[in-house]
């Protein structure tokens, strides 16, 4: 296969493998784009929040802080700090990006979400190829499925059911149990991910840390213990 | 509904800047040593912190549903089929 040919069929692969993990982020869309056209937000502005953030969980908690009369500072800051754990998700894939120009490192990184990232690196650890055209692909089937789901919600804005009420609130979360499934290696990977957590629990409870710190520093946790530790 | 265009703004190029950072740091640093194992280590720490934060904000049901979920992960290693399960599992536990 040519390089064009490979991405394009990598680029295809990762736009229908995401699908399972759109539907679940369909659901929430449509949630957002209710809450968003209860905060005046009209489809046009859902539309391009959608496409220029691309970050559904921090448009959900900025446009709730603002719906509940925070300001725009403050709506930016909750939704920034949501985002910190991008920084560690590019971070993670930097192979991926080595030797592209620039506009690829934008594109890239613009389209890397939890939900594509986590799924490239469990086809990975399966001994999969699923490199850049991978992760562009399945953000670019992401994307679609988020902006029809929120914009949907915002126009409709009527009777729709409540995530929870249907228990796709859960969704995520299945997902993620899922796809630790497949990042597990051995043993070894037991004391990180019980470090992380233990730091993630310790965080809660202390009553210091939101939910958006608490995530940040465990993963930071486990991922320096296991840089820290002497066993290669 | 200028705000709204601010936020939109505001929220959009910090959110870009954190992506972009994450490729541009993670290039600096060796890929050998201490920082890249931690990096290595970082997806499967990360996963569990995000299962872990989802878990401690919710109750007993909504651990069952995740044991039923992990269950589900292990035998099968179907992404899907583990969604499909756990959301099954918390709805039929919430009926209780």
């Amino acid at each position: 296969m040519t390089n064009a040919q490979e991405a394009r069929s990598e680029f295809l692969s990762g736009a229908g493998r995401i699908l399972p993990l759109a539907a679940g982020a369909g659901v929430y869309g449509l949630a957002f784009g209710l809450l968003a056209a209860q905060a005046g937000m009209d489809g046009l502005q859902v539309g391009i929040m959608g496409s220029a953030v691309f970050a559904g969980a921090s448009q959900i908690v900025a446009v709730e802080r603002f719906a509940a009369g925070a300001g725009a500072l403050i709506a930016i800051i909750a939704g920034l700090v949501l985002n910190l754990r991008l920084l560690l998700i590019t971070a993670s894939i930097r192979d991926i990006f080595a030797g592209r120009p620039f506009w690829q490192i934008a594109l890239g990184a613009h389209a890397a979400t939890d939900e594509n990232w986590a799924l490239m690196m469990a086809r990975r650890a399966s001994g999969q190829k699923a490199g850049y055209w991978f992760l562009v692909g399945s953000g670019a089937s992401l994307m679609a499925v988020w902006l029809i789901a929120t914009i949907s919600g915002a126009l409709i804005a009527a009777a729709l059911p409540e995530p929870r009420a249907l228990g796709m609130d859960f969704a995520f979360t299945a997902a993620f149990i899922a796809i630790a499934r497949s990042l597990w290696t051995g043993r070894r990977d037991l004391l990180p991910w019980t470090v992380s957590f233990a730091v993630v629990a310790l965080s809660l409870w202390s009553g210091v840390f939101d939910k958006s710190w608490a995530l940040i520093l465990g993963g930071v946790s486990g991922a320096a213990l296991a840089g820290f530790r002497r066993d290669e | 509904m200028s705000e709204i265009w601010l936020i939109i703004a505001g929220l959009a190029a910090a959110t870009f800047t954190i992506r972009v950072g994450g490729v541009l740091i993670g290039r600096r640093l060796p890929s050998e040593g201490v920082w890249a194992r931690a990096l290595n280590a970082l997806p499967g720490s990360l996963i569990i912190a995000l299962v872990s934060v989802s878990l401690l904000s919710g109750g007993p049901r909504e651990w069952l549903a995740a044991l039923v979920a992990m269950i589900t992960a292990m035998l099968t290693r179907n992404l899907p089929l583990t969604m499909l399960a756990g959301i099954a599992a918390i709805f039929l536990l919430r009926q209780m």
